[in-house]
């Protein structure tokens, strides 16, 4: 049943494209912002270090990427919301055709984390790019380092897909655990 | 919808539609005032869909807290920059820092030169002097040395927190780098004050000038020019200003001759500056952004879903009232925020850089965020209700 439940979301997340590209938007600012701080690390370590307090500032600076990027991801659960609210009464259909509720669960957990990944992937490459040109370039003096900018791409996707399954499961399980007729009746 | 009337009879109705008020008699009015009833209404709004609140706070919070800690870092830099600027040049109104220039020492504290004292004669008139300024690696840390003419030698004047740091006490030995000299503790600066030949020999030559102008010339806003042209050396106001690696110095005019800030104060906020300008500063601003995207997202959503309610209220006459719910829903969620936002950023400090920030940089920070969110919780607003109310109260209701 739960792959059922996973083909039914594939499918229509394709159909809701377009409602997914502000969330997958916002995460990708958040992911680019992670892996540029990755990858440039030796150089922002240097900027930290003519503040003083060099490793206080430098982990300060991780743990602000990484909250701007959870808050790229709070766009995504938003939006789960939202597309929760639009189809209240599909989910009374499928409650009342008599659907169990962790498929459906699976279903729309998809957009989440579909947002979530590609969002995420698109701003990681979008940084390594970025990064690497700046590099070979020669406009970042400390240089970029492929290893911190690999770690950053895997901090930044598996941090969204996580952040984005943990905000959006308590919207989908209140959503899909609603007495079907509460749907259907639904305006 | 129907009305249904069940298990009443017909002498209830009847008994019910005697008593019922006539049109005269003016209902009740609910309690609480204007705002009281716009509160119950945003709090009703919020009830009916909790994730969303939650979820719109959520984002929005921690983007505040991002900001609140970047601000209270470099409030923090602010506190230290304007205090061991102050430590440094005390009342003087003229500081020449060498061409090197100064830095601050975390580790010490203190503000120290990087290089040799600029090779100036005093301007007759002016009085003035050459001080010592470097650090000394101690066994202890980094430790800022000055040298003050008038200190008497063999003795070394620090406050009282440097010398349990140096584990001396007052009247005690210390021994600086082969010498042995008295401690005596006095004030509060984070430096050790010794003799200019002391210093010398310990941090070796690198230092500034402090100087005053002559009494003639008291009162003046032009007294770093005068100096300046008298030494030949550049001057400014200007403490965001460096010298010129190639040139000989640069001298400072530290009375306030332009604006109402004192040089500690400005010294402070390029000081700051510092902090804001870095990455850490950037980085925070497009959490701030991407905070204010949600908000106005998750109004829009909430718009999209009330139309018909929206539609019913300008129909009857209270188009522009709908602005109000708005500003008070936008208002409670953008004020639980901050809440939330600025508590996380302290622990988050606290936990993290508890070397760095103080309680009063924390609660500096917090008001300036502060001063943020009337602006995006006004326009935060105004977004979903333009939308609104561009369509006829009729489009609203039939949709």
């Amino acid at each position: 049943m739960l792959k059922y439940g996973l083909a039914y979301g594939l499918l229509s997340s394709r159909r809701r494209a377009r409602e997914m590209l502000l969330p997958a938007i916002t995460i990708a600012t958040g992911a680019f912002l992670v892996v540029i701080v990755f990858a440039m690390s030796a150089g922002i370590k240097k900027q930290a270090a003519g503040l003083g307090h060099a490793d206080e500032i430098g982990h300060a600076i991780v743990l602000i990427a990484v909250t701007v990027l959870l808050v790229g991801v709070v766009e995504a659960a938003v939006a789960t919301t939202r597309t929760i609210a639009h189809r209240t009464r599909e989910l009374g259909v499928l409650g009342a055709t008599g659907v169990r509720s962790r498929p459906v669960l699976m279903a729309l957990l998809v957009e989440p984390v579909v947002t979530a990944f590609f969002g995420a992937l698109g701003g990681a490459v979008i940084a390594a790019v970025v990064g690497a040109v700046l590099g070979t370039v020669g406009a970042v003096s400390s240089g970029v380092s492929a290893g911190g900018t690999v770690t950053g791409i895997v901090i930044a996707v598996a941090v969204s897909v996580v952040a984005a399954v943990i905000t959006s499961v308590v919207p989908i399980w209140r959503a899909v655990n609603r007495p079907p007729i509460k749907s259907l009746s639904a305006s | 919808m129907r009305l249904t009337i069940k298990d009443v009879t017909a002498s209830q109705i009847v008994s019910q539609t005697e008593t019922s008020p006539s049109p005269n008699v003016v209902l009740p009015a609910s309690s609480g005032g204007t705002f009281g009833r716009l509160m119950r209404f945003a709090i009703a709004n919020i009830r009916r869909r909790p994730e969303r609140f939650v979820l719109s706070v959520l984002g929005i919070a921690l983007a505040i807290a991002a900001v609140t800690v970047v601000r209270t870092i470099s409030t923090s830099f602010a506190i230290t920059g304007g205090d061991s600027v102050t430590n440094a040049i005390g009342g003087h109104a003229i500081w020449v820092v060498p061409a090197q220039g100064v830095t601050y020492d975390s580790g010490a504290g203190a503000l120290v030169a990087d290089g040799p004292p600029s090779d100036i004669t005093l301007p007759a008139g002016w009085t003035g002097t050459e001080m010592i300024a470097g650090l000394w690696y101690s066994p202890h840390g980094q430790v800022a040395v000055y040298g003050v003419a008038g200190t008497p030698a063999g003795k070394a004047v620090m406050s009282a927190q440097l010398a349990q740091r140096l584990g001396v006490s007052d009247g005690g030995p210390l021994s600086l780098a082969g010498h042995t000299v008295t401690v005596s503790v006095s004030g509060g600066s984070p430096a050790l004050t010794v003799s200019p030949d002391l210093a010398k020999d310990v941090v070796k030559n690198v230092g500034w000038w402090v100087a005053d102008e002559p009494t003639a010339d008291h009162g003046r806003n032009d007294l770093g020019k005068l100096f300046g042209s008298a030494v030949g050396l550049p001057f400014t106001q200007n403490p965001a200003q460096t010298p010129d690696s190639s040139g000989k110095g640069l001298v400072y005019d530290t009375t306030t001759g332009s604006g109402a800030l004192s040089f500690a104060q400005k010294y402070a906020s390029a000081f700051s500056g510092q902090v804001t300008d870095s990455t850490l500063g950037l980085i925070s601003i497009i959490g701030l952004v991407l905070g204010f995207v949600i908000a106005v997202s998750s109004f829009l959503a909430s718009v999209q879903e009330r139309r018909r309610e929206f539609g019913i209220m300008s129909s009857i006459g209270l188009a522009d009232e709908v602005l109000y719910f708005f500003l008070v829903e936008s208002g409670v969620v953008f004020v639980a925020a901050w809440l939330i936002g600025v508590l996380g950023a302290g622990v988050a400090v606290w936990a993290v850089l508890p070397h760095l920030a103080t309680p009063v940089a924390w609660a500096q920070a917090s008001a300036t965020v502060a001063a943020f969110l009337p602006a995006m919780a006004i326009v935060g607003a105004i977004v979903p209700v333009h939308r609104l109310l561009q369509q006829r109260p009729v489009a609203l209701l039939t949709d």
